[in-house]
């Protein structure tokens, strides 16, 4: 196509479009504008681009920016022309054969899993604890005497070790557990060749396990799964979770447990908190205490602490004259469904997801 | 231990508010649970730890009341007329069981009128929740709340030859109870015998048949001690607890057998009338020795981190009744009295010192020395994990640990070893040892389809217990995922997880098809690592679906964490970005139905060689129309790069030129125009 005719074909196209711009006064006039100078497919700008390839290659750059000029100006003109359109139906509703953007629709949310509230409370307590510059450790779930018990301190003739008060494995002997000597015997071996395994009562059986095989001075911390027979009701469930802490050091006292554990409590619980010790009676401490905080006006029980007894010392071979630490627990389920309001302990394990979801932070 | 504050009285007179006493008790060891007002007056019910059996008498709760109030404490001293017949004539004790019973004593009162108790007698009793029975019974329940020793008394009379036996219970021998019930017995349990049969059951009841009755005119008072494990177990496999055995199990005074038994003979007699036998018979009259412990003045300081006055140090301990047996200005000697069996190291002795002093002292803003602390990476790769299972929509559960026996219970992908099981179920039906999440995992999705939940997607990291033997099982720590329909959902989730944590070592793994008989048959799929399974997805069979009334299609799979540990590199390093374009092409492939992406995507990448930087599978679908039943479409991007040039669009067409011939060679695949 020579480039005269090209431009003719411009000009007109150009007059055409001032001349239908005086036209448009509807949404209905203003799409037969669009389509007729922009549509995709047959629109009039489509087809002088059409004939735009067919110019010679020596006048296509002038050609182009003549396109493109015309381009530009019929985009000015349907802008002019929407501007019109909307002054005309401002206040109106729109109405339009074609389909509309709906705002106020529902954002496309993306369906993003939530954790359950119980690891989100263990998470909650190792950063804390590991602010206090406690490390977290692990021990297995399922035991034998020598760690859930014997040196633990807890005497063949503890109520804590009869079979019908934990979860002996089956093949283990469920009458009665061996007599003491011969516990004490195969004990520190602390090997898998003891006869009566069960499932641990307690994560302190994770203490024994570090302080044989870590070097001192310590600072620990262990969460897991615990098991203790108890019927399930609103606050008790067979299966729990306990966080174990541990400080073995030189000139370790009293104060500095009382100290560790305000520190924890005002962390989790924000705001400064006092805390209160109760005398109590674990194998494993002398002197034991129950931990109270005091919290949004009242005593809420916390735990168990004290300082480590020194038969636990004796047990895993470290001299009690030279080393003194303290160990405390807590029950996991117990801080969670006060932070979150649950309560009803069984409502954690029953996977039901109107549950879970709720606790998505 | 229900305590009667009226009674208290008796043996120290407070000043404090009943309150104020309950408040001390509680910060110094005895946990109060309650007061009750009964017959008008205060009931305290106290939790006695298991270490203090001595406060399961109100002299004991008396004597901490007197320590923490500085008062006098004042215990009666039994006085009684005794006859001139001595108990050596009429009776004898022969202890066959001494490991059980390591002392026995017994007087005998002789015409003795039973009758009801003296109206305050019973009320003190029936305040405590103890029922009054006769003048005599009332006597040995009241002694026995009054000093935590357990006292019995016999109808003489019933006992036969002059002679009480204490002997092992025969297997399977029978004892009529006081409460009216027959127990089978064992060769572990005490029996007080005579030559004939038993009388009572040691430590834990008396027997029906030598019961004290209105008839009742000679009496044989009890007054023994037996080994609380012995007690224990014979109380629990009876399910007979009594407030006898409760004190046995927790240990009595081995000192204060005599003075319960005198006390007991001064009240009957002022009750009852009736001479007391001169003496006692005794299965061993040696006192038990007092265990002697010493107290560092700066170990009470190291332990409690507070400074304690020596002198007060001192007095506390004696008041609550240590002997001072030698003391230097640093160092005392105790002898610790024979009521407090759990005195017997410095730590003991230090508890009692703060205890009393009170854990207030204590202050709660000691030094915390700073140390450093990590997260383990451990702790690292569980936060990719839940991370990105929850990113994908999957929502964290819990479940026991411990699961039935159904069939779905017996879904075991990591061991064809029999589970472990628990003597004691967790849960009703739930004493074996989860081998899988999955059987949870379904349970699970069980519940919600009750509730008529949608969408539900899961997932579980925690432990699977497999055995081994002999040993202690093996503990893996799994996530086991539970998704609607398409088991791509799982395998989307695995293979983001090994990918962000593996990396390169993403190819270590072999993946193969595979057969698990609770997995639909053709849908499992496994990767590998040296012959040792890490993950594997599948799609739960429909007969189990089916028979479970699963509502659909189920997507289940398990990633074994402790391996993906093993490999994971838990810091990305920046690969150098190839600085010249790639080039992208799409392909469209017919093939046959029974063609498999894993075998298609090898063909492709060895046919597109070196430049070909991924092969990314973008969907199958099909159209029978066009292509014929038996056929699928297959629509997957080639990305074509050169890290040492600008490929020109030729180069590109040539590797996909191969990739075109090769995949009709090897698979027959026709390429869509």
């Amino acid at each position: 196509m020579a480039i005269d005719s090209f431009d003719s074909a411009v000009d007109g196209l150009l007059a055409d479009a001032q001349a239908s711009l005086q036209s448009v006064d509807s949404l209905e006039t203003l799409e037969a504008f669009r389509i007729q100078f922009t549509g995709a497919k047959n629109g009039a700008l489509k087809s002088l681009q059409k004939l735009l390839g067919a110019v010679p290659p020596e006048h296509k750059p002038a050609a182009g920016k003549r396109f493109n000029q015309a381009r530009e100006t019929i985009e000015q003109l349907l802008t002019e022309a929407t501007e019109k359109v909307s002054k005309v139906s401002s206040g109106k509703p729109i109405s339009s054969t074609g389909p509309l953007v709906d705002p106020t629709l529902p954002g496309l949310r993306p369906r993003i899993g939530v954790l359950h509230p119980i690891t989100q409370t263990l998470e909650h307590l190792k950063e804390i604890m590991g602010r206090l510059g406690f490390n977290v450790t692990e021990g297995p779930e399922i035991e034998d005497e020598w760690h859930n018990f014997v040196a633990l301190n807890i005497p063949e003739d503890h109520p804590a070790r009869d079979p019908l008060d934990n979860f002996y494995l089956a093949t283990a002997k469920t009458i009665l557990p061996k007599s003491s000597t011969e516990t004490q015997s195969s004990g520190n071996s602390s090997g898998g060749d003891i006869a009566a395994r069960l499932l641990r009562s307690q994560t302190s059986t994770v203490q024994i396990r570090v302080m044989e095989s870590t070097p001192l001075p310590l600072r620990i911390i262990s969460l897991g799964r615990v098991y203790r027979p108890d019927a399930p009701d609103a606050t008790h469930f067979p299966m729990f979770h306990q966080m174990e802490g541990l400080w073995v050091d030189k000139n370790v006292t009293m104060a500095q447990l009382k100290s560790v554990l305000r520190l924890f409590a005002t962390s989790y619980l924000g705001g400064d908190v006092n805390v209160r010790f109760r005398p109590s009676f674990f194998p494993f401490t002398e002197p034991s205490v129950e931990v109270d905080y005091w919290w949004n006006g009242q005593w809420i029980e916390f735990g168990g602490a004290g300082m480590i007894d020194p038969n636990v010392f004796t047990a895993v071979g470290i001299d009690p004259e030279q080393w003194s630490g303290f160990a405390f627990g807590l029950g996991v389920e117990r801080l969670c469904m006060r932070r979150f309001g649950i309560t009803d302990i069984r409502d954690l394990y029953r996977s039901d997801v109107r549950f879970l979801r709720q606790f998505a932070s | 231990m229900l305590v009667s504050w009226e009674w208290l009285s008796d043996y120290v007179k407070l000043d404090a508010a009943l309150e104020q006493v309950v408040d001390q008790w509680a910060l110094s060891g005895l946990n109060h649970e309650s007061t009750q007002w009964v017959e008008g007056l205060p009931v305290i019910d106290l939790e006695v730890t298991s270490n203090r059996a001595d406060c399961l008498g109100h002299i004991g709760v008396a004597r901490e009341a007197a320590v923490l109030f500085s008062k006098p404490l004042s215990i009666p001293q039994p006085t009684f007329e005794e006859s001139s017949e001595n108990v050596s004539s009429f009776l004898e004790v022969e202890n066959q069981f001494p490991t059980v019973c390591p002392r026995y004593t017994a007087r005998i009162i002789k015409g003795v009128k039973v009758a009801p108790s003296p109206e305050w007698f019973a009320k003190r009793l029936r305040s405590i929740g103890v029922k009054p029975i006769n003048n005599v019974v009332d006597v040995t329940n009241y002694v026995m709340m009054e000093c935590a020793q357990p006292l019995h008394a016999f109808d003489l009379a019933k006992i036969s030859g002059g002679k009480v036996i204490i002997r092992p219970a025969g297997d399977k021998e029978t004892f009529s109870a006081i409460d009216h019930r027959n127990y089978s017995l064992d060769s572990q349990m005490v029996l007080i015998a005579d030559a004939h049969r038993p009388l009572a059951l040691g430590g834990v009841m008396g027997g029906l048949e030598s019961e004290v009755s209105e008839l009742t005119v000679d009496l044989l008072i009890e007054s023994a001690s037996f080994v609380p494990m012995a007690i224990r177990r014979a109380a629990r496999k009876l399910k007979l607890h009594s407030p006898s055995s409760y004190r046995f199990e927790r240990r009595i005074d081995p000192n204060g057998l005599d003075w319960a038994s005198r006390r007991c003979c001064q009240l009957i007699q002022q009750f009852s009338g009736g001479k007391v036998l001169q003496g006692v018979a005794d299965s061993c009259s040696k006192p038990t020795p007092l265990a002697e412990v010493s107290l560092r003045r700066t170990r009470v300081t190291q332990v409690l981190g507070i400074d304690v006055p020596w002198e007060k140090t001192q007095s506390i301990l004696t008041n609550l009744g240590c002997k001072i047996v030698a003391s230097t200005s640093d160092n005392l000697q105790l002898q610790a009295p024979s009521f407090r069996q759990d005195l017997t190291r410095e730590a003991d002795l230090i508890e009692e010192i703060v205890r009393i002093v009170g854990y207030d002292a204590i202050p709660e803003d000691a030094m915390v020395p700073m140390v450093s602390s990590a997260r383990r990476p451990k702790d690292f790769m569980m936060a990719t994990v839940r991370s990105v299972a929850c990113a994908a929509g999957f929502d964290e559960t819990l479940n026991p640990s411990l699961i039935g026996k159904t069939a779905i219970d017996r879904i075991s992908p990591w061991t064809a070893n029999d589970p472990l099981t628990t003597s004691v179920p967790l849960l009703e039906g739930a004493a074996v040892l989860r081998r899988s999440l999955i059987p949870s995992l379904i349970a699970a999705r069980l519940h919600n389809q009750a509730q008529s939940n949608r969408d539900v997607r899961l997932f579980e990291t925690a432990n699977v217990y497999l055995p081994q033997g002999s040993q202690l099982p093996k503990e893996q720590l799994c996530l086991g995922c539970i998704a609607e329909s398409d088991p791509r959902w799982v395998r989307g989730v695995f293979e983001e997880i090994l990918e962000r944590l593996w990396g390169n070592h993403c190819s270590d793994l072999q993946e193969r098809i595979i057969d698990l008989d609770f997995v639909e048959r053709g849908t499992a799929i496994a990767w590998f690592v040296d012959n040792s399974m890490v993950a594997w997805v599948g799609s739960l069979s429909k007969s189990l679906a089916q028979s479970n009334k699963l509502d659909g299609p189920v997507a289940i799979g398990e990633l074994d964490l402790d391996q993906l540990l093993t490999r994971a590199v838990l810091v990305p390093r920046l690969k150098a970005l190839s600085p010249y374009p790639a080039i992208l092409r799409d392909l469209n492939f017919i093939v046959d139905e029974s063609i498999q992406w894993q075998g298609f995507r090898e063909t492709i990448q060895r046919a597109a060689g070196d430049l070909c930087k991924e092969v990314v599978f973008r969907e199958i679908y099909r159209d029978t129309k066009k292509d014929g039943v038996g056929k699928k479409r297959i629509l997957l991007t080639l990305t074509i790069q050169s890290d040492t040039e600008t490929l020109r669009s030729e180069s590109a067409d040539a590797s996909v030129a191969q990739v075109i011939a090769a995949c009709q060679k090897e698979h027959a695949a026709q390429l869509l125009a």
